[in-house]
């Protein structure tokens, strides 16, 4: 140990700085100082890296630089004194799923999120891909948690009503060697990782699966286990099945600090008030490492990983039937000049998404910022760039919209599925990046069933409804399906988004659900008013009528998202309560 | 299922007057609005200035699209509201449309479509605002929707990108209702807006105009907090260093306008890309047989007097519409022109009286718009200047210029010396 | 000599007015109107003012009104603290008259909807 030590210590202040302070503490590496350049920072983690501890501390400090976290501005004791026996600390898919499985348990379950609706983070911040899994090694958790997660995505698509289009992925090849030296390899992997059905296929065959083929592609391996879900829609599915079964969803709640002795989690403070689990599952994303830390059980550091993806016009649906980028080692012109930004990024290319836009990306830029989810012109330029050689038809003018997120990765590189080391009563599922997605469901599994033995003696939930219904999507109906819907509820046939046809009938079915959210951008993620290439021009105005009148309340008290995101002011002539 | 010689989807000022001509001419007529109310986009452009050509009045937009309504009304016209076409199929020669309301789905008929389904913004994504996603940026006609019709303040301190008309005429109207206008800026040298909106809208409240200026960045996380504006190069590029943060709550986008033709697009209508609108004949009938584009759908226009115009020259020849094959030769263009319309010329209908809507590329003083008919000069008209933002309009007579297929007409924008 | 663009119709032409005397010369006017317009804008600027007042009908919050005809441009504001005091509780049409002689400009505000008839 000592050796391996020196040995990281002498790589680290060689190569990063002397002034970095490199020790060991509770078997993990822990780095201190200060530096001018997060790059630098980033590199010292990954040199840290070492099989022979749990992980990476990475305190180094950027100069300057102050963390900051973006709180709810809610202080209220709604909460105060609730004793579930599981506390989930995030909503995103990875907290939504885990609540959705530990329903099945005869246990009293609440999910907290510091934001105003699940999947606000990276799970609505990515591209949609159910990974393969062919670029990951065998004895990574990503790899095993993919494998597992990616084979329950159909049986979930049934029974959350959430589509799951199992499209198949496809790495293109260029030149002809490229098949008898590229492929052999891809297929070897294929076959050493189970992973079932991977093929060559020459362009020929593969222009009829898809249709977006560039013109230089020779061909492909083709791997039919890819697949495309909508990462909003799923959570948003995972959470309202949850929700239906008894688990109790807290928004704009945030985690302060935490009471720890013993070893053992006592309470959780939060802004509304102390809350006393009997087990924390710490589904943190970007904060992952923070909350661990509260818990007295960090082993590891989350390097925030910034991606930005374009989203096109469904006119240019034709560009992908699939999710397909070229092979790593395929030679492109301009591959020289496509920098970091175009790197480091695994799935993706050109994707078909599961709701008929053709979506391209991402980037993959480190940063210290944990929620930094501003874009940029240089990002787009470097994904129009690189990516208009595999959908080559793309311009500038296709794009309806992009978005930025950061992912979770730790030094590692891998996720910390665990139980508590130091801290008995909680579970980590941290390090979330690509496949987390896919890796979700399986996540779920392991966690809840070890939440459920650190309580001991849990019974199962007997009526556990597995089955969640999702609003109609009428656009996607025969005339004749529809019809006789709207004769039900002539809501559905009231058209307010006009891009992409949604009724009425959706909108309210979506506040009737489990989780309603009264907000602009919650109801677009969930039935797409908005989405379409009008971005909301005409129908934003409707839809807030339709939510203030539902709820209750002004159209001026309806938000974009969050409470503090108000779109309008009061009445226009001079409103008297406005000044 | 009912059939009907004229089916018109949009009841906006070009719907409206489309209908009402085509019943004129003894069609039967029935037209479909999406809306609650017909009227389009005018219930909402309260300011007057409308129907200076058509009423010889100086009109507000819901007062001049009424006057259409009350006529429609009096006529046989059959109108929905509150309907969509969610479909729409071609059987033989007939059209079947699919029709969703809050009685069900319904079946049409219809022998010719007149397409009067306006146009849309463009949005902060497509032109590339960066930042964060904040709320409080509005697409002008966003905004004017919540003061005029919902009678709600979107804005306290705004600052307006692109100076299109309805972002002149909102500076104006949000400085009535209270609200300040920090600045209009547009990225080109060149305001988009009619010169007349500059005069009333911006410089009677001191609004200050900033050309070759643009939006670069917007600023907060839940309320929009500020925007970054800088100057632009002649590639309308920003200028390093000239940026400029600016604290305000809104930013209001009237960054151009797109003809709405998700219907064109279903029925696979060639659209110019230079209109973004489809390609018309003088009767205004698209490449797909007994289809008719009128209004914004086709060209986006600066006056709703020309938008009306053009309607009923679309609905007159829906109603006369007689399944006759077309012989179509182009109209041609050189490159000083934006656009024209109609782009093609059937001489197999009546060529007598033939308009055609254009607008230069840049502003231009002092030319000569000369036709050409197999290079030879038929005629010219002097403009003395022709501005990108202001449409400009000539009819002429082709019937006595022995028309084949083979010939080539071409219009040129000379400089007069 | 004074600048100005004619906002009477849209082809705002550009005009030149310079004042001899009591009289003014006004340069590139397409029509009489401008003429006119020119001269006005040197004595007595004026200018019409379309804006919205309140009513008590929860589908139409507000009604579209203007004024029939231009009035002195420096009560601009003043005439819209007036219209933003007035609430609608009546279904009344296009053209009815809301303010008579408003501010004694011997103009008067009208309204310039019949939605509220009309329902939606």
């Amino acid at each position: 140990m000592e050796k391996t030590l020196k040995k990281i210590q002498k790589k680290i202040h060689s190569r990063i700085s002397p002034q970095i302070e490199v020790t060991v503490e509770n078997n993990c590496i822990v780095l201190r100082g200060e530096l001018d350049d997060w790059d630098q920072i980033v590199s010292a983690g990954h040199l840290a890296v070492n099989k022979k501890f749990y992980g990476v501390i990475n305190d180094i400090k950027l100069k300057g630089f102050k963390p900051s976290i973006k709180a709810p501005n809610i202080k209220d004791k709604l909460y105060d004194g609730l004793k579930p026996d599981v506390l989930v600390v995030g909503a995103g898919i990875v907290g939504c799923a885990t609540a959705r499985e530990l329903a099945r348990y005869k246990l009293d379950v609440m999910v907290l999120d510091k934001d105003y609706d699940v999947a606000m983070a990276a799970s609505s911040r990515n591209d949609g891909d159910i990974h393969v899994g062919i670029d990951l090694m065998p004895n990574m958790k990503k790899f095993q948690y993919n494998v597992r997660g990616n084979a329950m995505y159909d049986k979930l698509s049934e029974e959350l009503d959430a589509d799951f289009h199992r499209t198949g992925h496809i790495i293109l090849f260029r030149k002809k060697w490229e098949r008898y030296f590229i492929y052999p390899l891809i297929k070897l992997k294929a076959r050493f990782l189970k992973i079932p059905g991977v093929k060559y296929m020459k362009r020929e065959d593969l222009i009829k699966i898809e249709t977006g083929l560039p013109s230089w592609a020779s061909g492909g391996a083709f791997m039919p286990t890819g697949g495309e879900i909508s990462p909003y829609k799923f959570t948003v599915a995972f959470a309202e099945n949850a929700a239906q079964n008894g688990v109790k969803f807290c928004f704009n709640t945030i985690v302060e600090d935490m009471t720890v002795q013993d070893g053992e989690i006592k309470a959780v403070q939060t802004n509304r008030g102390t809350i006393y689990p009997r087990v924390v599952i710490n589904c943190a994303g970007v904060f992952a490492d923070v909350i661990a830390e509260m818990a007295g059980d960090r082993t590891f550091t989350i390097h925030p990983r910034k991606g930005t993806n374009l989203i096109l016009d469904k006119k240019c649906r034709s560009y992908a039937a699939t999710s397909m980028n070229k092979s790593p080692f395929t030679k492109l012109d301009g591959d020289k000049e496509i920098g970091k930004r175009g790197k480091h990024t695994k799935g993706g290319g050109v994707v078909h998404t599961v709701d008929g836009n053709v979506l391209v990306g991402p980037t993959a830029v480190e940063t210290p910022y944990r929620e930094d989810n501003t874009t940029d012109k240089e990002s787009i330029d470097a994904i129009m760039k690189n990516m208009s050689r595999v959908a080559e038809k793309m311009t500038y003018g296709d794009i309806i919209t992009y978005f930025s997120g950061t992912r979770a990765p730790t030094y590692e590189e891998d996720f910390v599925i665990r139980k508590g080391i130091f801290t008995k009563n909680i579970v980590q599922a941290a390090g979330i990046q690509s496949p987390g997605l896919t890796a979700a469901p399986a996540i779920a599994e392991d966690v809840a069933k070890w939440a459920a033995e650190i309580i001991g003696d849990v019974q199962p939930n007997k009526s556990f409804n597995s089955i969640r219904k999702a609003p109609p999507r009428l656009v996607d109906m025969s005339l004749e399906e529809r019809n006789k819907l709207i004769q039900k509820n002539p809501d559905y046939g009231e058209i307010i988004c006009r891009c992409e046809e949604v009724s009425k009938g959706e909108i309210l079915d979506a506040l009737n659900s489990p989780i309603p959210v009264y907000s602009l951008d919650a109801i677009k993620r969930r039935v797409r008013p908005g989405m379409g290439r009008c971005q909301g021009g005409f129908c934003s105005p409707l839809v807030m009528k339709i939510l203030a009148e539902h709820k209750g309340v002004g159209i001026e008290d309806i938000p974009k998202a969050n409470e503090m995101s108000f779109v309008l002011y009061g009445d226009t002539k001079g409103d008297s309560k406005d000044e | 299922m009912n059939r009907y010689d004229v089916v018109v989807i949009g009841g906006g000022p070009a719907g409206v007057a489309a209908a009402d001509a085509a019943d004129k001419q003894g069609a039967s007529v029935f037209l479909i609005e999406r809306e609650a109310r017909l009227g389009g986009i005018l219930k909402q452009c309260i300011h007057d200035g409308f129907g200076l050509i058509r009423f010889k009045e100086k009109l507000s937009g819901p007062e001049y699209v009424e006057r259409y309504i009350d006529m429609l009304k009096e006529t046989k016209v059959e109108y929905v509201t509150l309907t969509f076409v969610c479909d729409i199929q071609k059987i033989d020669e007939k059209y079947i449309l699919s029709l969703v309301n809050r009685k069900g789905i319904s079946q049409i008929e219809a022998k010719t479509i007149v397409l009067a389904t306006g146009c849309r913004e463009r949005t902060a994504k497509q032109v590339f605002i960066q930042g964060t996603r904040p709320a409080g940026v509005f697409t002008a006609g966003t905004a004017q929707y919540h003061v005029n019709i919902l009678g709600k303040m979107p804005a306290k301190k705004c600052v307006i990108l692109g100076s299109g008309d309805i972002g002149l005429i909102m500076a104006r109207r949000l400085t009535l209702e209270g609200a300040e206008v920090e600045g209009v800026y547009e990225i080109k040298p060149s305001p988009s807006g009619l010169t007349r909106n500059i005069a009333q809208c911006l410089n009677d409240y001191d609004i200050p105009l900033y050309l070759s200026h643009t939006v670069t960045r917007v600023f907060g996380e839940d309320r929009l907090e500020a925007v970054e504006v800088a100057k632009v190069d002649e590639k309308m590029c920003p200028i390093k260093g000239t940026e400029r943060v600016i604290k305000c709550d809104a930013l209001i986008l009237s960054v151009g306008l797109i003809p709405e033709n998700e219907v064109a697009d279903s029925l696979d209508i060639p659209l110019d890309w230079r209109t973004k609108g489809a390609i018309v004949d003088q009767t205004l009938m698209t490449m797909r047989d007994g289809i008719f584009s009128c209004g914004n759908a086709l060209h986006v226009n600066d006056l709703v007097d020309y938008v009306s115009e053009g309607a009923e020259i679309a609905g007159e020849n829906a109603a006369l519409y007689s399944q006759k094959k077309r012989a179509l030769i182009d109209i041609e263009i050189d490159n000083r022109f934006l656009y024209i319309v109609p782009q093609k010329i059937d001489i197999n209908a009546p060529i007598d009286k033939i308009k055609v809507y254009f607008r230069s590329k840049d502003d231009l003083d002092d030319v000569n718009l000369s036709v050409y008919i197999d290079n030879r000069k038929f005629r010219t008209k002097r403009f003395s200047h022709l501005r990108p933002p202001e449409m400009e309009s000539m009819l002429f007579n082709l019937a006595n210029e022995n028309l084949s297929e083979q010939s080539k007409i071409k219009f040129c924008i000379e400089d007069r010396k | 000599m004074k600048e100005l663009v004619c906002i009477v119709c849209p082809n705002g032409c550009r005009l030149q007015v310079s004042q001899k005397g009591e009289e003014f010369e006004v340069m590139g006017a397409k029509c009489p109107k401008g003429k006119e317009y020119a001269i006005n804008e040197m004595t007595d600027p004026r200018r019409s003012i379309a804006t919205t007042v309140r009513t008590i009908f929860k589908e139409c919050p507000v009604l579209p009104v203007r004024t029939k005809g231009d009035i002195p441009k420096d009560k601009i504001f003043a005439l819209m603290e007036i219209i933003n005091k007035i609430v609608i509780d009546k279904k009344i049409k296009r053209g009815d008259v809301i303010l008579p002689n408003v501010l004694d400009s011997g103009v008067d505000v009208i309204a310039t909807s019949s939605m509220l008839q009309n329902g939606r």
